[in-house]
């Protein structure tokens, strides 16, 4: 009767595992089925190619989806250098002595800060102290820094799952440590670091706070002429016309669409990811 | 104790089985010889049977051994020594049962207690015993220096027989007894001398197995 | 010719190797066997400076490859591992072609000449006793090789960079018999060009492949003899113990 019981246990156990992961994806359809049965009525083509008119309640949001690709483009080329090569530096040749312990440490605090203290370190720093003003490059220079610990978190990860087994294979036939990183390791952990970068983007567009002071315009019809302009971006967007819009009511459509527009983006950067993963595993 | 060791000891054992067996076939063809007994006679023939069922139980039970347990160094060379002293053995039994069967085939008067002194007859069967329960010994102790001893009875052995040929030459041409009769004792005797080489053919083994040396074939075999 | 002179070695305050010395002549096989952390694996890493990528290592003595020390400063530790390849215990092609992974060691050597690597790679894999199976799909993903095969693959890798010693730590432990028997076979032939060293935990297989055999125990040399002198009739009474399988 025992083995009745045990197997009676499982079930009820696993009943109450499956139930809970089913009401974590219902609350993800949820909040997508919201946002797209409200939203998906606002976006057609003029929608996402013209700038908002009339006080924010008509038009489209074609400057914040410009400001937001930027931003993404503008703090990856920040974070991914800065944080693929702090990376490698730290998993492939710095070993374990007590810096690299402090460092590891200090980049996981780094990921621990809100991201509201950003935002204003990057406009002591970036808008005043260097002069960029509310500029792209200030904004990108702050996202970056956000997710710089992300970027060298997933890198390092990526770089410790590969086994030392090919290091050793590589540096025994010869070649150097560069080269190994080179031609053996940085190649096999290209899919997930990839995998990596991608999330780190996803959280770039969603960031409002870092923004608010370092780049984001409240409202800027025309696109930026160089990278000392401010832009508008999705999420601030997002941000104004749901609180401090000029008719709240009426905005409240583009506000969904907005949104929608916003989760698209973050769905095909993941998408890609996926791609780009599978297609690297191949080779 | 080791799996693989008990394997060993057990075919150790079966050697020593066979060796008891091959000493007392020795020892009974010696009393029927010396008595002219005839029925003791029968029983070494008949008894040469199981010698030769021995050898090849002993030799199948080697055989796995090293196909199995594929043994090296002293478990090798012990498997390799046994495989040898058993078919040693069994060649020393065929003697014993030969010197039955001249007993038995022979039509000869019992010959002069004078010719057997003269002969050293009865020296020669013992010296050849004795060199083959020492060599027993020797491998049951793991003793080898006993083995000097053994090889220089070996000589004392071969001298005997050297000597028997004078002896036996010299009585037929007294026609103190038959030439046929006379080839008999010599060819028993000839039988105690292959058996006394055969003894230290096994000692040669045991040294093998204990010490590594390979002393067949060596010239000064005795001062080892 | 490889040789150690009084060759002490540490992990920290583990003392892993005492006092070797010891010679192997060009063009034969020589055997490491022992017990596991015996340090005989440390041993054979000393002659290609695998153990420099362990931290907090220390070493004393002098280890000589055709008279070199080759701890002086003065040795540039990539030139030596092109002159001393290795082969490792579990296969570790790396995840590219078949024909890449054995190009990878003269690509990292900087040479460029398509028909020259073309060449290589073609008479290292018949080295490897592997051309015959792979001619057709050198563009083939090296990890769709069996075991068997990724093994003589980095054998063939090892070759192409054409050393003259070629270290093996436990080639074949994680290979089928039959792999196994061909990865021994490779050996035998190997040898009439190279200089091989193995590290083995199979004695049957030290026995079959080489020419001469080490005992370690406890980071010492027990015996270092000729093969079939180590297994018919060692001197030590501790190497008897561990061959016939009478170890503690």
């Amino acid at each position: 009767m025992a083995i009745m019981q045990k197997k009676t246990e499982q079930k009820i156990a696993f009943t109450f595992f499956r139930s809970l992961s089913l009401v974590v994806v219902a609350i993800l359809f949820w909040i997508l089925g919201f946002i797209i049965y409200n939203g998906a009525g606002v976006i057609d083509w003029e929608f996402l190619t013209t700038a908002p008119s009339d006080g924010m309640t008509g038009g489209g949001i074609f400057p914040a989806i410009a400001g937001t690709l930027y931003l993404i483009l503008g703090s990856s080329m920040v974070a991914f250098p800065l944080g693929i090569l702090s990376a490698v530096y730290t998993s492939e040749y710095a070993g374990n002595g007590y810096i690299i312990r402090f460092i590891r440490i200090m980049t996981n605090n780094l990921s621990g800060i809100p991201s509201i203290i950003f935002g204003l370190f990057g406009m002591a720093l970036f808008v005043n102290t260097l002069e960029f003003g509310d500029s792209i490059i200030a904004g990108s220079f702050t996202l970056g820094l956000l997710t710089l610990p992300l970027v060298i978190r997933t890198t390092e990860e990526a770089l410790r799952a590969i086994p030392d087994t090919f290091r050793i294979g590589s540096l025994a036939l010869g070649a150097t440590q560069l080269q190994t990183i080179r031609r053996i390791t940085m190649p096999m952990a290209f899919p997930n670091i990839i995998t990596g970068l991608i999330l780190s983007i996803g959280r770039v567009s969603g960031e409002t706070a870092p923004i608010l002071f370092t780049v984001a315009a409240y409202f800027l019809p025309k696109l930026p002429q160089s990278i000392f302009d401010q832009v508008m971006a999705l999420p601030y967007h997002l941000y104004v016309i749901a609180t401090s819009g000029t008719d709240l009511e009426a905005t409240r459509p583009i506000a969904y669409g907005t949104a929608l527009v916003l989760i698209i983006i973050v769905l095909l950067m993941n998408l890609l990811a996926s791609f780009l993963r599978k297609k690297f595993r191949k080779l | 104790m080791k799996h693989t060791e008990k394997e060993l000891l057990a075919l150790k054992e079966e050697v020593s089985q066979m060796w008891k067996l091959v000493l007392s076939q020795l020892e009974k063809a010696k009393q029927a010889f010396l008595n002219d007994d005839f029925e003791l006679a029968r029983e070494v023939v008949s008894r040469e049977k199981r010698v030769n069922s021995f050898e090849l139980k002993i030799d199948s039970d080697c055989e796995n051994y090293i196909a199995l347990y594929n043994p090296v160094a002293i478990d090798l060379r012990l498997a390799l020594s046994l495989f040898k002293i058993c078919s040693t053995l069994e060649r020393i039994a065929d003697f014993a049962e030969g010197i039955a069967r001249h007993v038995i085939e022979e039509n000869c008067e019992p010959f002069s207690a004078e010719m057997k002194t003269q002969l050293r007859i009865e020296t020669m069967f013992d010296t050849a015993i004795e060199m083959f329960s020492d060599s027993y010994e020797a491998l049951d102790s793991e003793n080898t220096k006993l083995a000097g001893k053994i090889l220089s009875k070996d000589e004392i052995v071969d001298e005997i027989y050297i000597h028997s040929i004078k002896i036996l030459a010299e009585a037929i041409r007294k026609q103190m007894i038959t030439a046929e009769c006379g080839l008999h004792i010599l060819l028993v005797m000839r039988k105690i001398e292959r058996i006394g080489d055969h003894c230290s053919n096994i000692v040669e083994e045991i040294v093998f197995y204990i010490d590594a040396k390979v002393l067949k074939h060596h010239k000064n075999k005795v001062d080892i | 010719m490889l040789e150690t002179k009084e060759i002490h070695f540490y992990y920290g305050a583990f003392h892993a190797l005492k006092n070797i010395s010891m010679t192997m002549d060009d063009h034969t096989v020589t055997a490491f066997i022992g017990p596991s952390g015996c340090g005989k694996s440390t041993f054979l890493r000393l002659f290609n400076r695998m153990n420099d990528l362990i931290p907090d290592t220390h070493l004393t003595g002098q280890c000589l490859i055709e008279g070199q020390d080759i701890y002086q400063k003065t040795v540039d530790v990539t030139t030596l591992r092109k002159k001393v390849g290795m082969v490792f215990q579990k296969p570790n092609p790396f995840p590219k072609s078949i024909f890449e992974n054995v190009a990878y060691g003269l690509r990292v050597d900087g040479i460029k000449d398509k028909n020259f690597i073309r060449q290589r790679v073609e008479e290292s894999l018949k080295g490897a006793a592997l051309w015959e199976e792979v001619k057709d799909q050198l563009k083939k993903p090296a990890f769709e090789l069996s075991g068997g095969q990724q093994q003589r693959l980095c054998i063939a890798r090892a070759l192409a960079i054409e050393p003259s010693v070629i270290l093996m730590d436990e080639p074949a432990s994680a290979l089928d018999p039959i792999s196994t028997s061909k990865i021994e076979d490779l050996i035998h032939s190997l040898k009439e060009k190279y200089t091989i060293v193995i590290v083995t935990h199979n004695m049957q297989q030290a026995a079959r492949v080489s020419n001469k055999t080490g005992f370690f125990m406890l980071g010492e040399l027990i015996e270092f003899n000729d093969t079939k002198k180590i297994f018919l009739s060692p001197e030590k009474e501790a190497t008897q113990n561990y061959i016939t399988g009478r170890f503690g």
